[in-house]
C-alpha cells in the first residue's frame, strides 16, 4: 500500500522556472526509501513538501491515500531529521526530545517512560542533561534521531542526516538506521546525494536528475539494469564507463548510440592469460592507478577517451600499455535518448 | 613498500642539547639587545598610549576629582573650605534628595520595561522583511536621529494642556483636558513617554536585527514538533536573542538613569520637583546655585546607583542569557 502518494506535483519559486514539473511518485509503506541525485536536482525540495515545509505550486500530496493540502506539517503525523540537525540549542538534550510531545499533549508519565525508552536506544541516557554545545556531532545526530523517534511518527522523513559527519561514524550509523528501520517498520523518506548510503540503506531508491525522476527501483535493480545513462553513471564507484557506440566498430545496431561497461566488470589481460571468444579486447595506456587494500582501480587510457577498470587481485600492474577485457554479455547498449536498450553485444 | 621500509627504520638521531652561551661571549651585542628587548616589552604600552591618555583626561580624572570635590565646600570662584563629609551627611539628611532619586529610579524602571516590551512586539511584528515592513522600520528609526533638544521642544508643545494637539484630539472623545506636563501625578510619564517614543525604532532594529539571526530551520524542527506560534516565540525566539535583550536593557538602563535634556527643555524639574531627576539635580546645585561640592556629592550618589543596577543586573539575570 502506498503511504506517501504524490500527484503531478510541480514547484515553483517565484517566477522562475520550476524546479519540479509534474513529478508523480509513490511511497510504498514500511519501505525505507531513498531520494538520490546530485546537489540541485529537488530531492530535497520533494522531502520538504511532503513535510509541508514547502507549498506545492501545483498537484497534490497524499498520506494515506488524503491529500494533506491544509495539513500543518506538525498534524501530519511524521517526523524528520536535518542536515544540521535543528537541535533547539537553548534547551538540554531532555528538552529537545521532550518538546514536541509536551506540544502534542502527552502525559507526563508516559513522556518520561518514551523518553528514558529512546535515549536509551540511542545510547544518550547519560547526556540528557546537557547542552547540543556540549555533543560531539555524532551525539547530536543521536539526538536528532532520539527526537524523532520519541514522537512514533508513521513516516521518518531525513535530509542527508549523515552528511556532517566524519567516514567513520557515517559507517556506523548507517547500519544503526537499516536497524532501527527493521525494528520500526514504518516508512523512511532518506535524502542523500551519496549512491553508497542509498544502495547500502534503501529498500528503494528514487534517482533524480534535474527535477525529474529517472528511476525508482530496488538497489540491485537499479544496479543491473540501469534506466538510462545518467542512472547507470550514477550508481557504482567508478562509474559506469560510457562510449559512443563508434567504439564498437560497427557490432552494434543502428539504433545504439552508447555502449557501456561497468569498469568491475572488466580486467586487465595478464601476459599470457588466453581470452575466450565471448570476450571484447581494449587497447589502453594505464594513466593512474589506485591501490585501495582489497581493490585496485586503474585509469586506462583508450582511443575513444578514458576508462576505469576496477579488478580486486592482489598483482598490482606496472604502467604502460596494456589490453582490456570486457565480457560482451557485460556491455550495454544504450539508444539515442540514452535510454537502456539492453546487455551484450555480437561479435562478428 | 622499500621507502616505507627505510623511513621506518631511520629514526632521527636524538637532537643534541642545547647549551646557554655566556653572556660575556658578546659584550658589543648585549647593549644593543638590552634596548631592543625594552622597546619590544614596551611597544604595546606606547601603542594604546594615546587613547589611554584620552581616558585617564577624560574620564578616570574626572571622577576621581569629583570624589576629590566632594568633600569640599566650593562656589567655583572663593576658596574650596575642606568640610569633611559633611556634603554626604547632609544628602542623606535632604528629603527633596530621596525625592529625586526614587524619580529617578521610578522613571528609569518605567523606560526600560516600557521600551523593551514595545520594542520586542513591535520588533516580532516587523519581522518579515516584507517593502511596508522596511518602509514601517525606516519610520520608526527616524525619531532616534533627530535631536532630542527638538524632540523635547516638539513634545512639549503637543503637550500643552491649553493649545496642546494631544488634549486637542482628546477633546474629540470627550476627555477632559490632561495637564501632561503640569499635573504633579502624570508629568513624569509624560517624560516616559518621550523618551520612550524616541528609543523605540533603535531598540526594535537591534532587535529585530537578532531575531533575523535565529537559523530558520529551528523553526521548522518546530512546526514538525507541533509548536503553537507564540510558543516558538517564547521558547526559541526569546532565548536565542536573549544576549541583545540583555545588552538593550542595560544601555536603557544607564541612559535613563543619566536623563537630562527632556527635564531641562520640558520641566526644569517641576511640577513639585516631580520630574526631577539625579543629573539635573547636580546641574541645578552645580551651575544654577553654584554648590560645586554638593553637586560633586550627587555626582559620586548617581554613580553609586548606576554602579549598583549594572552589578544586581549582572548577577541576576545573565545566569538566564543564552550565549552561544
Amino acid at each position: 500500500m502506498e503511504k506517501i502518494t504524490l500527484k503531478s506535483i510541480t514547484k515553483a519559486y517565484g517566477k522562475n522556472p520550476p524546479v519540479i514539473e509534474d513529478l508523480n511518485l509513490g511511497i510504498e509503506e514500511g519501505s525505507f526509501t531513498v531520494l538520490l541525485g546530485p546537489s540541485g536536482c529537488g530531492k530535497s525540495t520533494v522531502l520538504r513538501m511532503i513535510a509541508g515545509l514547502e507549498k506545492t505550486t501545483a498537484g497534490d500530496v497524499l498520506i494515506d491515500g488524503v491529500s494533506v493540502r491544509d495539513v500543518e506539517p506538525g498534524d501530519r503525523n511524521i517526523a524528520m531529521v536535518f542536515q544540521n540537525y535543528a537541535l533547539y540549542p537553548t534547551m538540554s538534550v531532555r528538552d529537545n526530545i521532550e518538546f514536541g510531545l509536551k506540544n502534542m499533549k502527552v502525559g507526563k508519565d508516559e513522556r518520561n517512560a518514551r523518553i528514558n525508552e529512546v535515549a536509551e536506544m540511542v545510547g544518550l541516557t547519560e547526556y540528557l542533561s546537557r547542552k547540543p554545545a556540549n555533543l560531539s556531532g555524532g551525539q547530536r545526530q543521536r539526538v536528532a534521531l532520539a527526537r524523532a523517534i520519541v514522537k512514533k511518527p508513521a513516516v521518518f522523513l531525513m535530509d542527508e542526516p549523515l552528511s556532517n559527519l566524519d567516514a567513520k561514524l557515517r559507517t556506523q550509523i548507517r547500519t544503526d538506521l537499516i536497524e532501527l528501520h527493521q525494528r520500526l517498520r514504518t516508512t523512511f523518506v532518506y535524502v542523500t546525494h551519496d549512491q553508497v548510503e542509498a544502495m547500502s540503506m534503501g529498500t528503494d531508491i528514487v534517482l533524480m536528475d534535474q527535477g525529474k525522476i529517472q528511476q525508482h527501483d530496488s538497489p540491485a535493480e537499479i544496479y543491473a539494469h540501469p534506466a538510462n545513462v545518467f542512472t547507470a553513471r550514477f550508481i557504482g564507484s567508478p562509474p559506469m564507463n560510457v562510449v559512443p557506440a563508434e567504439a564498437a566498430h560497427g557490432q552494434t545496431p543502428d539504433f545504439v548510440s552508447k555502449v557501456g561497461f561497468r569498469p568491475e566488470r572488466s580486467h586487465i589481460v595478464r601476459p599470457g592469460e588466453k581470452v575466450g571468444e565471448d570476450t571484447v579486447l581494449i587497447d589502453g595506456n594505464m594513466l593512474a592507478r589506485e591501490m585501495l587494500g582489497d581493490q585496485t582501480q586503474y585509469k586506462m587510457e583508450t582511443e575513444n577517451g578514458t576508462v576505469f577498470v576496477k579488478e580486486f587481485n592482489d598483482d598490482l600492474l606496472d604502467y604502460g600499455d596494456h589490453q582490456i577485457a570486457v565480457k560482451l554479455s557485460d556491455i550495454a547498449c544504450f539508444d539515442m535518448q540514452g535510454k537502456l536498450v539492453g546487455f551484450g553485444l555480437k561479435k562478428e | 613498500m622499500q621507502q616505507t621500509k627505510s623511513g621506518a627504520q631511520s629514526s632521527a638521531p636524538a637532537a643534541p642539547e642545547i647549551t646557554e652561551v655566556p653572556a660575556a661571549a658578546y659584550p658589543v651585542m648585549k647593549q644593543k639587545s638590552a634596548f631592543r628587548r625594552f622597546f619590544i616589552t614596551a611597544r604595546p604600552y606606547l601603542m594604546v598610549a594615546p587613547a589611554m591618555a584620552v581616558f585617564i583626561l577624560f574620564l578616570i580624572y574626572p571622577i576621581i576629582y569629583m570624589v576629590y570635590l566632594s568633600f569640599f565646600d566650593w562656589n567655583m570662584i572663593g576658596e574650596m573650605k575642606f568640610i569633611g563629609v559633611q556634603n554626604y551627611t547632609d544628602m542623606f539628611a535632604d528629603s527633596d534628595f530621596w525625592q529625586v532619586l526614587g524619580n529617578s529610579i521610578y522613571y528609569m524602571v518605567m523606560v526600560v520595561i516600557l521600551q523593551m516590551a514595545l520594542s520586542l512586539l513591535l520588533a516580532a511584528y516587523l519581522n518579515k522583511n516584507t517593502r511596508i515592513n522596511r518602509i514601517l522600520q525606516t519610520v520608526a528609526f527616524t525619531p532616534y536621529i533627530t535631536s532630542m533638544v527638538s524632540v523635547a521642544f516638539i513634545w512639549m508643545w503637543m503637550m500643552d494642556s491649553d493649545y496642546g494637539l494631544l488634549n486637542y484630539f482628546l477633546s474629540f472623545f470627550g476627555v477632559e483636558p490632561i495637564g501632561w506636563l503640569s499635573d504633579p501625578a502624570v508629568a513624569m510619564n509624560s517624560l516616559v513617554l518621550v523618551s520612550v517614543w524616541k528609543g523605540l525604532g533603535y531598540n526594535t532594529i537591534i532587535i529585530i536585527s537578532a531575531m533575523q539571526a535565529v537559523p530558520g530551520y529551528l523553526y521548522e524542527a518546530a512546526a514538525l514538533d507541533k509548536t503553537p506560534k507564540w510558543k516558538s516565540f517564547l521558547k526559541i525566539t526569546l532565548p536565542m536573542i536573549s544576549p541583545t535583550i540583555f545588552f538593550l536593557a542595560l544601555m536603557n538602563i544607564i541612559a535613563a538613569l543619566k536623563v537630562f535634556e527632556t527635564v531641562n527643555i520640558m520641566t526644569k524639574g517641576g511640577p513639585m520637583n516631580s520630574t526631577n531627576t539625579l543629573v539635573y539635580n547636580i546641574y541645578q546645585y552645580g551651575f544654577q546655585y553654584f554648590e560645586i561640592g554638593y553637586a560633586s556629592t550627587l555626582g559620586v550618589a548617581l554613580m553609586v546607583v548606576i554602579g549598583i543596577f549594572t552589578l544586581i543586573y549582572f548577577r541576576v539575570l545573565s545566569r538566564r542569557v543564552y550565549y552561544n
